[in-house]
C-alpha cells in the first residue's frame, strides 16, 4: 500500500496503460483537472509525446475524433474538464460513441474515455457545476464509472482505458485533492461490482463520488446516536451491481439514496425504482431519495451548500427514517 | 473632435481599470473564490464599443465581462457585488463574476462557455430585425470561441439571414505564448488570423489595434451606423497586446496598480514592464493622446481619476456590506410565472 492523492491514482493508471499498451492515446487538456498539481504528470508528457496530443476548445470534435479512432483500435482518453462543458460534445457521445456498436450490429466497437468532473465544486455557479450521470444513464451503450476513492480510482481508470465500450469517467473536484491507500502495482477494479464501504445493519446509504465521503462521515455521528448505516458505493453505474443493492437493503429493511444530480430522473429514482420492482417486501419504511435540489447551482458558496447534498442532510434523513 | 465623447470613453476606461483593481483586491482578500478573468488591457475596445450603443442595442459578453458590463453604464457597486455572490448583485448573487449581467441596459445574459454567447448576440439582431426596433446585437467575444464550431454556424446564418449583428472578436492572443508551447495564451489557432473566416463567408470585416481607443470609437461609429442602416452584419477583429498580468491561470497585478501620471512621467517608468506601460497600456496609450490633442490637460486626467477612484471606493464598501442572498432564494426564478 501507497497513499496517494485522488488525482496522483489516476495519473498512476493512465501511465501503467500508456506503458502496457502503445494504442492508448492521451489529449492533454487540464489534466483530470488536477490544476496546480502538474508537477505528477511531467513524466507522462516526457515519455508519450507522440501519444499526446494538445486541444484546442472543441468539446464535440474531439470527443468525435477520439471514437473515430476507436472504431480502428485506438484507446483515447479524453479529459473534458468541468462536467458542463460535456454538453457540448452531446451529440458525439451519444448518437456516435454510445451508438455505433450497436448500429453496425457489433462490428465496431469504441474503446474511448471522456473524463469529466462533475458537482458542487464550491463557487462554480450555474455553468460549472453540472451532474450528468442520470442523463447519461438514459443513454444506452456508454459505461459510466464513479470513484469515491484513490484506490477506486486506479482500479476503475484501468478497467474504463481497457474497455471496449465508451466510458464516461466521472470524477469530482472535491476529490481530487483527497489522499487514500492505494494497493501496489497494477490491478483492474471491474465495473458493475460495488463496494460496501461500510457495515451496518440499521440502513443502506447508496452514494456514489463525493456523497460516498459525506455518507461516511454521516455514518460516524450517527453511529454515536445508535444507528450503524451501511454503505454501498455503487463505483460504477452502467454496469449496475444491483445485488450489492438488494442484499444491503434485505439486511436493513431502509433505503437512503444520495446523489448531486437533481431529484427527478436522477441516479437515486433508479435505484429507488430498482429496489420498489426487485426488493419491495424487502423494505420496513419508504426509501428516501436525497438529492440536489430541482434548481440550479447558485454561484454563491453558502447558497451551493444548501442546495447540495451534505453530510448533515444524510444524518438528518437517516434519523427520520430510522426514527 | 468631439471633445466631451472623448473623456467619456477615457473615463469608462480608467474606472474598468479600478474596478478590475478591486476586484483584484477582494480575491486576494479571499472574499470570493474560484476562477475569475479581468479585462486590464483591453478596455479600450470595451470603452469605444459601448459609446455608439443606444438603448435598443443589446450586448452579449463572456467570462471576461466585467469591461464590457463597466462601459455599458452598469452600476461600479451591484457589479461588484454580484462578484461577491451578495443579495445586492446584478444577479443576485447567483452569477457570480462569469455571468454578470444586467437586463436593464440591454445585456439580459452572460454565458462563460466559451462561444456560447455569439449566436445569442446573432438572436438580438433576429428580434430586432423582426420587431424592426432600429437596434443591433454586438457580441464580444474572445479568438479563443473560433475553436467552438457554434461561432461559425453563427456567422454563416448572420449573413444567410441578414441579422443586423457586430461581433467584435477582441483577439488578445497576439503578445502570448502558445499553450501548445507552454504558455496559457487564448487560443491555439495555428495561424492567429480568425478573421479570414467571416471574410471566407463573404462578411464586411476590419482589422483595427484594440489598444487604441480613438481608433476603435471611429470604426465602431462607422460600422454601427452602417448595420443600422443595411441591416447586414460586420465583423471587427480588435487586436489587442496581452496584459502581462494575464500570462498566468489566474491573474496575478505584476504591473502594480495603475498610476497615470505614467502616461506623461516618463522618468517614472522602468522594470521588467517597461514595453507595457510605454507602448501597450491602453489606459495610458489614450491619456498621452488626449494629452498630445489637447482634449485634456494633466489636471483633467488627474481629476477625471480621483473622481472614478472615489466611485470604486465607494462601490467596495457598498459590496462587502451588501448582505448574502437567504437560501429560501435558491428556489425563485426555476420557471417563470405568467406574464
Amino acid at each position: 500500500m501507497t497513499v496517494m492523492t485522488h488525482a496522483e491514482a489516476l495519473v498512476a493508471a493512465i501511465r501503467e496503460c500508456m506503458d502496457e499498451d502503445e494504442n492508448v492515446a492521451l489529449v492533454w487538456g487540464s489534466l483530470m483537472g488536477v490544476g496546480g498539481n502538474n508537477d505528477h504528470v511531467e513524466h507522462i508528457k516526457a515519455d508519450f509525446a507522440d501519444r499526446i496530443f494538445h486541444p484546442p476548445i472543441s468539446e464535440a470534435a474531439i470527443a468525435a475524433i477520439a471514437t473515430g479512432a476507436a472504431m480502428d483500435g485506438v484507446r483515447t482518453i479524453f479529459p473534458m474538464g468541468t462536467a458542463s462543458f460535456m454538453f457540448r460534445a452531446w451529440d458525439q457521445i451519444i448518437h456516435e460513441a454510445g451508438a455505433a456498436h450497436y448500429m453496425s450490429n457489433g462490428a465496431v466497437s469504441i474503446p474511448a474515455v471522456f473524463h469529466v468532473v462533475h458537482g458542487l465544486r464550491g463557487g462554480g455557479s450555474v455553468q460549472h457545476s453540472q451532474s450528468p450521470q442520470s442523463m447519461l444513464w438514459n443513454a444506452p451503450g456508454i459505461e459510466i464509472a464513479m470513484p469515491s476513492c484513490p484506490a477506486d480510482a486506479k482500479g476503475l481508470m484501468r478497467t474504463a482505458i481497457k474497455s471496449n465500450n465508451p466510458t464516461v469517467f466521472i470524477d469530482h473536484q472535491k476529490l481530487n485533492k483527497r489522499s487514500g491507500e492505494v494497493p501496489a502495482g497494477a490491478y483492474d477494479i471491474p465495473f458493475g461490482v460495488a463496494d460496501i464501504k461500510r457495515v451496518g445493519a440499521d440502513v443502506t446509504i447508496v452514494a456514489t463520488s463525493l456523497q460516498v465521503v459525506h455518507a461516511l462521515e454521516a455514518a460516524e455521528t450517527l453511529s454515536a446516536v445508535g444507528i450503524e448505516a451501511e454503505i454501498v458505493d455503487l463505483r460504477s453505474l452502467v454496469p449496475l451491481d444491483e445485488e450489492a443493492i438488494l442484499t444491503s437493503v434485505g439486511k436493513t429493511g431502509r433505503l437512503l439514496v444520495v446523489d448531486e444530480a437533481p431529484p427527478r430522473c436522477s441516479v437515486a429514482s433508479e435505484v429507488v425504482a430498482t429496489v420498489a420492482e426487485k426488493g419491495m417486501d424487502l423494505l420496513k419504511a419508504p426509501p428516501v431519495r436525497l438529492n440536489r435540489l430541482p434548481v440550479h447551482v447558485p454561484a454563491n458558496v453558502a447558497l451551493e451548500d444548501f442546495v447540495g447534498p451534505n453530510t448533515d442532510r444524510i444524518v438528518e434523513a437517516a434519523k427520520t427514517l430510522c426514527g | 473632435m468631439d471633445k466631451a465623447r472623448l473623456l467619456d470613453i477615457f473615463r469608462h476606461m480608467i474606472l474598468i481599470r479600478r474596478f478590475e483593481e478591486a476586484v483584484y483586491d477582494f480575491h486576494e482578500q479571499k472574499l470570493f473564490g474560484g476562477h475569475y478573468h479581468l479585462y486590464i488591457g483591453q478596455e479600450a475596445t470595451g470603452a469605444a464599443v459601448m459609446a455608439s450603443l443606444g438603448a435598443e442595442d443589446r450586448i452579449f459578453s463572456t467570462h471576461r465581462n466585467h469591461g464590457h458590463l463597466i462601459a455599458r453604464g452598469v452600476d461600479p457597486k451591484n457589479a461588484l457585488a454580484e462578484i461577491l455572490n451578495r443579495a445586492d448583485g446584478t444577479n443576485g448573487g447567483r452569477g457570480g463574476t462569469f455571468h454578470i449581467a444586467d437586463a436593464s441596459v440591454g445585456m439580459p445574459h452572460t454565458s462563460a462557455l466559451v462561444g456560447g454567447s455569439v449566436p445569442l448576440a446573432a438572436g438580438a439582431g433576429f428580434a430586432a430585425k423582426l420587431k424592426k426596433s432600429g437596434g443591433i446585437g454586438v457580441s464580444m467575444f474572445g479568438d479563443g470561441c473560433f475553436e467552438e464550431g457554434v461561432v461559425f454556424e453563427t456567422l454563416n446564418l448572420a449573413r444567410m439571414w441578414e441579422l443586423p449583428v457586430i461581433f467584435v472578436c477582441e483577439n488578445n492572443t497576439p503578445g502570448a505564448v502558445l499553450k501548445s508551447a507552454g504558455g496559457n495564451n487564448t487560443s491555439n489557432l495555428p495561424e492567429g488570423r480568425v478573421i479570414q473566416i467571416p471574410e471566407a463567408l463573404g462578411m464586411e470585416c476590419h482589422k483595427v489595434d484594440g489598444g487604441d481607443a480613438e481608433a476603435v470609437d471611429v470604426l465602431f461609429a462607422d460600422c454601427a451606423a452602417r448595420v443600422r442602416a443595411t441591416g447586414q452584419p460586420i465583423f471587427i477583429e480588435a487586436l489587442t497586446e496581452r496584459w502581462p498580468g494575464n500570462y498566468f491561470s489566474f491573474p496575478s497585478m505584476v504591473t502594480g496598480v495603475t498610476q497615470v501620471s505614467m502616461a506623461w512621467d516618463g522618468g517614472s517608468i522602468s522594470g521588467e514592464h517597461q514595453e507595457w506601460f510605454l507602448n501597450h497600456d491602453p489606459v495610458l496609450r489614450f491619456a498621452r493622446q488626449l494629452l498630445v490633442s489637447g482634449v485634456a490637460n494633466f489636471g483633467d486626467i488627474v481629476g477625471i481619476d480621483v473622481e472614478v477612484t472615489e466611485t470604486i471606493k465607494a462601490a467596495k464598501e457598498f459590496a462587502q456590506s451588501s448582505p448574502l442572498p437567504g437560501t429560501d432564494s435558491v428556489y425563485a426564478h426555476v420557471l417563470a410565472g405568467e406574464g
